[in-house]
């Protein structure tokens, strides 16, 4: 009943997400977190291969990857950049609500064109005064014969700038609370809106993030997604999804975390030895290769579960939430294990902190999945 | 025209392997297509890239764990595949006879071999198909176009490299700088698995040479220091790569 071979083809998944990590993007990663700089050619190599978009359908030119599948290649690309792997990830994360609730002519309107070249997609839920308490949220959305009228910022918007359109959630009722919430889709260009990019991020500092103003953004009523209030259960529907390659990115973090503390731990000499001979450094390698092996295990359940058809909200948020804490505090001691060293960009492992740092925040904060998880306890 | 290319699965150069009572243990090896064979594969994409209308099988041989290295060449993209599935050991020579029935039952006009097996750096393969076939060779390539039925080939000769000229059928086998592998792409992998992977028992007779036993080598490093400034320890290892390691020469020497 319970069986963890890989098919060959997730195998081959796999190595090509590992190729592609360790050839095109290891060996830049510690450039692009220092410059902030936004790696396009990369982002463009890795449509090429298939890697941007994976979630969009077959029926509109994607591969409509399986989440199991889509949990491989983050954890192989997170191995390499979390950063560089949220700007897939969150381009997905603007595809997911289009493939859970868009119309055929929607799908075909806005998933094909993100098959044909590096183009990525956006989701704007948060808001500057608003995070989890999503359903408060004050972007108006005014309905003005065929057009929807928007009004409002949205904050924290990874590829908000680079988006080839983002859907945006507003509220067409604010009386109303999460029921008066809509899904609009705004494509890039559209007058109004503007992205103001947000500069010094503590970590994955190549994923842009931007800030979205929209100043009476006309939109056509057709890009609406699902009807007016049903916006708020599909940003949850959708987060419920998305939050598994979050898991996932999380457990290629603290693999890396090991990886580098168990070859430093091999090289550095202390007392006339490697200090991997020391049981104190030993019980910290031992602790990690838990972490890694329990959070993989996590995310590849709640994967599963999406695959068979049975997206489940507590499995989803138990496996983003224990993978991400289970990595900060993997890279936190890997960090510690270099001692002074993990403290310089020397080494990579500080890198890893201040990147996984963001898994424990976004797509719902780490509260907020536990209050995910306590909804399903008690009734 | 059709075109094979022959593939082994070989340990991952970069897995860990124990020795253990003098030989090796490959238990928790990862194995991958050698990569002498994956130029092969992409010198056959790459003919019929260039407007040449031809049908790539892959041929693997090995144990049944060898769909992995066929599966590749499919996402690599070509177009169907053949696997001679067995777990003993065969010399060179006896799977060359083996293959060379595929060859002639595929009716195929151009093979392609990895120049060398990196398990056990063993060159022999090629020649030995291309004997067994009675057709043509080219080793250590380097650069191949084929114009109809006419093929212009680079190869490595030890002072240098030849250009040479020769007419289908031909078998080739295939050298470092031959050209860059492609990766599989995703969308390739997805398409791969529609493809017809058709497996058979390898029915290759009496061994022509039987391994009867073997003995390891431990070499150790020399793990040499050079002492002294910068420019007196440069100095010495320039001196050591040229008189004693011999991979530097001096102009007009």
């Amino acid at each position: 009943m319970i069986d963890f071979e890989l098919s060959p083809e997730q195998r081959q998944i796999r190595d090509l997400a590992q190729r592609f990590a360790r050839d095109e993007v290891m060996p830049h990663a510690a450039a692009w977190d220092r410059d902030a700089t936004y790696p396009a050619d990369t982002v463009a190599a890795a449509a090429d291969l298939g890697l941007l978009n994976v979630g969009v359908p077959t029926e509109h030119g994607g591969l409509g990857l399986a989440m199991l599948d889509e949990a491989l290649v983050a954890e192989e690309l997170a191995y390499a950049c979390m950063g560089f792997y949220t700007i897939l990830m969150a381009s997905d994360l603007g595809v997911t609500p289009v493939v859970i609730k868009g119309t055929s002519e929607q799908q075909a309107r806005f998933l094909r064109p993100l098959t044909e070249g590096p183009r990525l997609a956006a989701f704007a839920l948060s808001e500057p005064d608003n995070g989890s308490d999503a359903a408060a949220l004050r972007t108006r959305a005014r309905i003005e014969g065929d057009e929807i009228v928007l009004d409002g910022s949205k904050m924290w918007i990874s590829n908000g700038a680079e988006a080839e359109w983002v859907v945006v959630f507003a509220t067409a009722d604010p009386s109303a609370g999460h029921r008066g919430v809509v899904a609009v889709v705004v494509e890039r260009g559209t007058p109004g809106l503007r992205a103001q990019p947000i500069h010094g991020k503590l970590g994955q500092r190549c994923a842009p993030t931007a800030e979205l103003v929209l100043d009476g953004v006309r939109v056509p009523r057709a890009n609406v997604l699902g009807e007016v209030g049903d916006g708020f259960a599909l940003a949850m529907r959708t987060l419920d999804r998305t939050r598994i390659p979050v898991a996932a990115g999380s457990v290629g973090v603290a693999r890396r975390a090991l990886d580098e503390a168990a070859r430093y731990a091999a090289e550095r000499q202390a007392f006339g030895a490697p200090i991997n001979r020391l049981q104190a450094i030993q019980f910290k390698l031992a602790d990690m290769a838990i972490n890694v092996e329990t959070a993989r295990l996590a995310t590849w359940r709640a994967a599963w579960l999406v695959d068979q058809g049975r997206p489940d909200a507590a499995a989803s948020a138990i496996a983003k939430c224990y993978a991400s804490d289970a990595a900060f505090a993997t890279a936190n001691e890997a960090l510690h294990v270099h001692g002074g060293y993990g403290y310089v960009d020397e080494y990579p492992v500080a890198k890893l902190l201040r990147d996984v740092k963001l898994n424990q925040i976004y797509e719902g904060t780490n509260e907020v999945m536990r209050l995910v998880i306590a909804r399903s306890l008690v009734r | 025209m059709k075109i094979l290319t022959i593939l082994k699965q070989v340990p991952d150069a970069e897995s860990r392997v124990r020795v253990q009572h003098g030989s090796l243990d490959l238990t928790g090896a990862t194995y991958v297509l050698d990569g002498m064979d994956e130029y092969g594969v992409e010198a056959a994409l790459r003919v019929r890239e260039s407007g040449v209308d031809a049908e790539i099988v892959a041929v693997g041989y090995g144990p049944a764990a060898t769909d992995q290295a066929v599966r590749t060449a499919l996402a690599m993209g070509a177009d169907r595949a053949v696997l001679l599935e067995g777990d003993a050991f065969h010399d060179p020579l006896t799977v060359a006879l083996a293959l060379a029935d595929v060859v002639r039952e595929e009716a195929a006009d151009l093979v392609f071999v990895g120049g060398k097996q990196a398990d056990w750096d063993s060159a022999a393969l090629g020649p030995a198909l291309a004997e067994a076939l009675g057709w043509a060779h080219v080793d250590w390539t380097t650069a191949f176009d084929l114009d109809g039925d006419a093929f212009e080939a680079v190869h490595d000769v030890d002072d240098g490299s030849e250009t040479l000229r020769g007419r289908l059928p031909v078998v080739v086998t295939t050298q470092q700088g031959l050209n860059e592998p492609r990766y599989p792409t995703l969308p390739n992998i997805m398409k791969a698995r529609r493809k017809t992977l058709d497996t058979r028992a390898a029915d290759v007779g009496q061994d022509r040479m039987v391994v009867t036993g073997h003995a390891g080598t431990e070499r150790e490093r020399r793990r040499v220091m050079l002492d002294g400034d910068a420019r007196s320890a440069a100095g010495e290892l320039v001196r050591r790569l040229r008189d004693e390691a011999k991979v530097l020469r001096e102009e007009g020497r």
